[in-house]
């Protein structure tokens, strides 16, 4: 191992690895950066509604998709969140939520929404408008700029182990950088050892012209990158240790087995940044629900979800690393709000994605689809039956909220890498800002999407508007000079402090 | 020199492996030298022409030893209620298909690599439908059409009972149109989501309309134990009889509405001719034929100059969508045999270990008579290719396998893990304890190489031994698709035939003792020892793994 610095006129290379030294040293280096983001893909577009189920629109809910609807008394009840539930199986989700550790992010969407699989999952995977196309990831575009330079002499002292590491099997885009993968793609790290082990692969510099060349760079660079990292991904997983129990084999839950090696990577000291994992079969065209409605596909991939999540918090806790992992669902799209004839649902627009752990600040972001009056079309033509959920959170915003408030990129890098600036949703604030003028009690104007409450810490934003038509009462409220509450009549305020 | 004329250089041994790499899934060295001094259109029409050997193959049998039916045919035997029969069934079905892509009977076709690019094109998996007679009837619908008709071929699927199934035709009623068939149908079978600017190729009501032409139509018998036929039905009384009109995409067209009993073949045909008759479509199908043949990557001078032109040939009225022409142009172009576009593709799962058995003669066992090794054979490269991320018959998605569409193509294949299997498993391929013959193992033919280019092999005092660069020049002939230096080949030598650790000199020396005792199994020890190694290492380089 190569160290270039210098410490009172010795070459720490000379220090072992291990020494209390070199370890203090880099704890003290790893204060502050030592974060890191779990995302879960969930392949093949979720149906939110039987996910996170408006209980508030319930007869709404049961008439748009009777065949599939899951029954009002089967709805996991969530603690202060009586108009909103889970999926029966989602137990250890629910927990989690009761435990003000899981966040739902509620129609998240974007702007001209695409129904293709492999479109739409791009879109999501580059973090890009709907008209724009990328070849690169948003979290790679992440990685490639706190690395810069990655791959050339990674891994380095100061960056020894993999940027991100995708447990699973086909390299995703949304860790791609600005010329390549910025993760490594494994299946379980011994297996990894025993594959790669120490092996001497030689690098020839010498490349043909042309593609050949560009391949062949491609080739090597892997090759290379896989024993270097080899071994300290071993390591890593030797050191760790899983403290929770995770469903056992004959669950099939390949989702809890990947975050279980998620777990121990992260507590046996492995330094990556993003871990990614997948689970699939998402696309329930047919056959969704069994015999009842509570059974079939999508309640086995649920339960393989929650309890898959709910282990792996779990686990976090008890290792005590608990409040430096942040966890973030995400699918291609939503499904459709009416069902089909199949027991199934086609493929729809905005869709819940959880985010969990300690560091999130609020629960709900946005609020239940309006399914009595916020379906899209909004004015169906005769004939057409198909409703869709309309979005009220671009996905960006959420990335935004990662890349500023949990890995702490400056703003105007954030802003870079996600191509403009997104609002924030507040997730990992105590304070509501307004993002728009308009209505006090127009959800819209405000960052996480709901009117403001007694509860609610609110900052009116520079050149924001917001007009009162009612009193009104918040737990503190700061306008910005520039902003302005404009009162459309004789109302006021009382700050319950 | 227009990229899509045709490339009139007698095909030397480079140019000639080029075309035989990327036609089949990889030539043996026998058929490298038959076509080396042929033109391009000579080589291109044997290989079409060599279809014919094997349109109708024998059947997949029984090839569990165990069972009483071992060695017999299945595939007219009533539906078994046996679960893990019917999932061993298929497995037969896509052990069969391997076996045709592998085998060497000298009669190299492009067949089972185009067979290959429509299923990964048309996709239907047999983890959805389950019943191995569907992906049986399926495949040989693929198989059968790969070089005819694209509109026959893109109506047969819209129909075919296991395409029903998998994406949900079967289910689609007038009251309940499913859209999903409606939106492959036009995103990845025909005219593809957006043109090469961007733009989209068809609308959201598109999908309504088509789904709304394509209802009525079911598969029958599908699961059902007992039965000896499977089918695909047309019910009027589910179809949707009214005029279904689509944007401006497709100018506006009106798919007028049928009822009776020919209501759906009426409309699909008027359906097919819509989304033929979109000028997109055959480019799309050019496109992508041009990514699985010559190169992923497609740029303006590309889309221009190879695309465009291909596409007009393709939907002309004199060629009216005949895929074979396409084929033979396509393959016997300059374009093609540019040297730019030479190891232009990293090999999939299925070019590397097929690629492999091929190129180093690893025999097939007959299917019928040697059906317990044939087994054995095609089991252990399915089983490689699964690992390597590619399920024939099975892909993750209805796009195909992610390394054909997905942003970065065929770099897809490769990760730190699939490098580290993909030289396990190339490892066996040089030495293995996997049989294909009662008493052979599975693995390169060392002595037999060797002994064709060592002159008067029992002449030891007379006739100089083979030298270590004569070796590497023996395993390194038509082996890679790109030149390697001079100074990997020194590594190649020192590094690894000698290990670092003896002069060159002791190769010859060792090789002498050999043919001085060729039945001493502690000289031929010697030889395999650093053969295997150097073999080893070879496919395991950066330079194997493109093509």
């Amino acid at each position: 191992m190569m160290v270039p610095l210098m410490l009172d006129g010795f070459g720490i290379k000379s220090f072992a690895k291990g020494s209390t030294l070199v370890q203090s040293l880099r704890q003290t280096a790893a204060l502050n950066s030592d974060r890191v983001l779990v995302m879960i893909y969930l392949a093949g577009g979720n149906d939110g509604l039987n996910t996170v189920i408006p209980l508030e629109h319930y007869s709404k809910y049961y008439d748009l998709r009777s065949n599939i609807a899951i029954p009002e008394t089967s709805v996991l009840k969530l603690a202060g969140a009586p108009e909103t539930g889970f999926h029966p199986v989602m137990t250890g989700m629910r927990s989690l939520y009761d435990e003000g550790k899981l966040a739902v992010i509620n129609s998240v969407s974007y702007p001209n929404p695409d129904q293709s699989h492999y479109r739409s999952t791009d879109i999501w995977m580059t973090g890009v408008d709907s008209n724009q196309y990328a070849t690169s990831g948003w979290a790679g575009r992440y990685l490639n700029d706190r690395y810069a330079g990655y791959p050339v002499n990674y891994p380095n002292s100061e960056m020894e182990d993999p940027l991100a590491i995708q447990i699973g099997q086909i390299s995703t885009t949304a860790l791609l950088g600005n010329s390549q993968g910025m993760g490594v793609t494994i299946q379980d790290p011994n297996a990894f050892y025993q594959l790669i082990g120490e092996g001497t692969a030689r690098v020839d510099t010498s490349l043909p012209c042309c593609d050949a060349g560009d391949l062949l760079a491609y080739i090597r660079e892997k090759q290379v990158l896989a024993v270097g990292y080899a071994a300290e991904i071993k390591a890593a997983a030797d050191a760790g240790t899983n403290l929770a129990a995770y469903p056992d084999a004959s669950m099939n839950n390949e989702l809890a087995d990947r975050l279980k090696i998620v777990a121990r990577l992260i507590h046996g000291g492995l330094k990556s940044k993003i871990y990614y994992v997948e689970l699939g079969g998402f696309d329930t065209h047919s056959g969704q629900v069994g015999s009842t409605s509570v059974e079939g596909t999508h309640a086995e991939l649920l339960k393989k979800l929650s309890d898959g999540i709910a282990a792996f918090q779990n686990d976090l806790k008890l290792q005590g690393i608990e409040d430096k992992v942040l966890g973030m669902t995400f699918s291609d799209f939503g499904r459709r709000a009416t069902s089909n004839a199949s027991k199934g649902t086609d493929h729809g627009i905005g869709a819940p994605m959880f985010v969990f752990g300690t560091g999130i600040k609020r629960q709900m972001i946005g609020t239940n689809p309006d399914l009595v009056n916020g379906l899209l079309p909004e004015l169906p033509t005769v004939g057409v039956s198909n409703r869709d959920i309309k979005m009220q959170i671009d996905f960006r915003r959420v990335y935004g909220d990662v890349l500023n408030d949990w890995f702490g990129t400056a703003n105007s890098k954030t802003d870079q890498i996600l191509f403009k600036d997104f609002k924030t949703t507040s997730l990992f604030s105590d304070v509501v800002q307004s993002i728009s003028s308009g209505s006090w009690a127009n959800p819209e104007i405000w960052s996480n999407g709901r009117v403001p409450t007694a509860l609610t810490q609110i900052k009116i934003n520079s050149g924001h508007i917001v007009e009162v038509g009612q009193n009104i009462t918040a737990k503190e409220l700061k306008i910005d000079a520039g902003g302005k509450l404009k009162f459309l009549g004789d109302y006021g305020v009382k700050i319950a402090g | 020199m227009a990229f899509l004329d045709t490339y009139n250089t007698p095909l030397n041994a480079s140019a000639a492996a080029h075309l035989l790499r990327r036609a089949t899934f990889g030539p043996t060295r026998a058929e490298i030298e038959s076509f080396t001094g042929k033109t391009a259109i000579q080589a291109v029409d044997i290989l079409i022409s060599n279809v014919s050997y094997r349109a109708s193959p024998p059947p997949p049998v029984e090839m569990n030893a165990s069972r009483s039916d071992a060695g017999l045919p299945f595939l007219n035997n009533p539906l078994t209620a046996n679960p893990v029969l019917n999932y061993d069934y298929s497995n037969y079905i896509k052990f069969w298909w391997i076996g045709l892509m592998a085998e060497q009977n000298g009669r190299p076709s492009v067949l089972e690599k185009l067979t290959a690019f429509w299923q990964n094109h048309f996709v239907v998996i047999y983890s959805a439908v389950q019943d191995y007679r569907f992906i049986d009837r399926y495949l040989r619908l693929l198989r059968s059409n790969a070089l005819g008709n694209f509109r026959e071929l893109a109506t047969a699927v819209s129909k075919d009972p296991a395409m029903l199934i998998f994406q949900n035709g079967n289910e689609s009623t007038k009251e309940h149109p499913n859209e999903n068939y409606a939106r492959e149908l036009q995103e990845i079978f025909t005219v593809g989501q957006k043109d090469f600017y961007g733009n989209h190729n068809y609308t959201e009501q598109d999908v309504k309309a088509a789904a709304q032409v394509l209802t009525g139509w079911q598969a029958k018998n599908l699961r059902k134990a007992g039965t000896t036929q499977i089918e695909t039905v047309f019910t009027p009384d589910r179809h949707d009889s009214s005029d279904k009109t689509f944007s401006s995409k497709y100018s506006n067209a009106v798919v007028t509405g049928r009822s009776g009993s020919m209501a759906g073949d009426e409309e699909l045909a008027d359906l097919i001719a819509m989304l033929l008759g979109h000028p997109e479509c055959p480019k799309f199908i050019c496109r992508k034929l041009y990514r699985w043949y010559v190169n992923p990557n497609v740029t303006q001078e590309i889309e221009d100059g190879v695309i465009v032109p291909l596409a007009s040939f393709f939907a002309s009225a004199s060629n009216n969508f005949e895929i074979g022409p396409v084929i033979k142009k396509l393959l016997s172009s300059n374009v093609f045999f540019d040297t730019s576009n030479v190891g232009a593709i990293i090999k999939s799962p299925a070019e590397l270990m097929i690629g492999t058995v091929r190129f180093f003669d690893v025999p097939v066992p007959d299917l019928t008579t040697q059906y317990v090794y044939f087994e054995k054979l095609t089991r252990f490269l399915n089983d490689s290719m699964k690992l390597l991320q590619l399920e024939l018959l099975d892909q993750p998605t209805v796009f195909g396998s992610p390394a054909y569409f997905q942003t970065g193509y065929s770099k897809n294949w490769i990760n730190e893990t699939t490098i580290g299997i993909r030289g396990k498993r190339t490892d066996t391929l040089v030495a293995s304890n996997v049989e294909v013959k009662a008493g052979e193992l599975m693995g390169v033919d060392i002595f037999g190489r060797l002994k064709k280019i060592q002159p008067n092999f029992s002449d030891v005092a007379g006739t100089p031994a083979i030298t270590c660069e004569q070796v590497l020049d023996e395993f390194l002939r038509n082996l890679f698709a790109v030149d390697i230096s001079q100074s990997q080949k020194d590594f190649l030598i020192d590094s690894i035939m000698m290990m670092n650790s003896s002069p060159r000199s002791t190769w010859m020396k060792e090789w002498d003792y050999y043919r001085s005792a060729p039945n001493d199994t502690s000289k031929q020890a010697a030889i395999i020892w650093r053969c295997r190694a150097l073999l080893r290492f070879m496919l395991r380089m950066a330079e194997y793994q493109i093509f």
